[in-house]
């Protein structure tokens, strides 16, 4: 999602992803602190998309995540129609959305992993009462 | 309430714990909000014509397990959702 914001808006025509090996310039690579099988809480950015589906700003969610947005590329998260939803206590960003789409969510979260029988998660509801809206 | 199709991109694994997640969690959420959905696995090695999978009444789920063997195609559908507004996550 951010290789694809990267390359068609943020004019980083070569934007790369690490795990496909060398070449272009990565914008998503190993992070420094792995979150694989990690349990990280999140804060939502008030007002976002994410915190409304929530209906809070702070949340527990499990994550297998090994790559994330370079640090000093954190700036594309809140450019081109994208914004920051979730920042995790390394102020990092966790979560993002775009600001004009009806529903364009992405986490280094597995929200799936929290959902379960009688507590589907909300970014799943969410996703299917905005296509049921289209 | 009207069907909807969720195409989840995804090289499925039937033994991946967090694929199959990913497919309960579409479940659990259709229950949840009594929409009726029809839901596509789709490998990124399969993916042709984007617009077969961003078309009305539609969404969109990147789903984990990266490396993709078709990243080029997901980005593709990524960005056709984007542009057509069309709902997606990618987790």
């Amino acid at each position: 999602m951010l290789v694809e914001h990267a390359r068609n808006l943020a004019g980083i025509a070569d934007a790369s992803h690490a795990e496909y090996g060398p070449g272009g310039r990565p914008v998503i690579d190993l992070l420094a602190c792995s979150l694989q099988d990690q349990t990280i809480a999140v804060d939502l950015a008030p007002g976002s998309l994410l915190a409304r589906l929530y209906g809070r700003t702070n949340a527990v969610e499990r994550t297998t995540c090994s790559y994330g947005l370079v640090t000093e590329l954190q700036h594309l998260a809140n450019e081109h129609g994208m914004r920051t939803s979730a920042t995790d206590d390394t102020g990092e960003v966790r979560a993002i959305e775009r600001t004009d789409h009806p529903f364009f969510v992405g986490t280094l979260y597995q929200p799936q992993l929290t959902s379960a029988p009688g507590a589907a998660h909300p970014v799943f509801t969410g996703l299917l009462l905005a296509a049921a809206r289209d | 309430m009207r069907r909807i199709t969720v195409n989840l991109l995804i090289d499925y694994a039937p033994d991946h714990p967090y694929h199959r997640a990913s497919v309960a969690a579409l479940h659990e959420a259709a229950a949840k909000t009594d929409i009726p959905i029809e839901l596509r696995i789709v490998p990124t090695d399969t993916i042709d014509a984007v617009e077969n999978l961003t078309g009305a009444s539609s969404a969109v789920f990147i789903g984990p397990g990266t490396p993709y063997r078709r990243p080029e195609a997901a980005n593709e559908v990524i960005r056709a959702a984007r542009e057509r507004g069309v709902p997606l996550v990618a987790t």
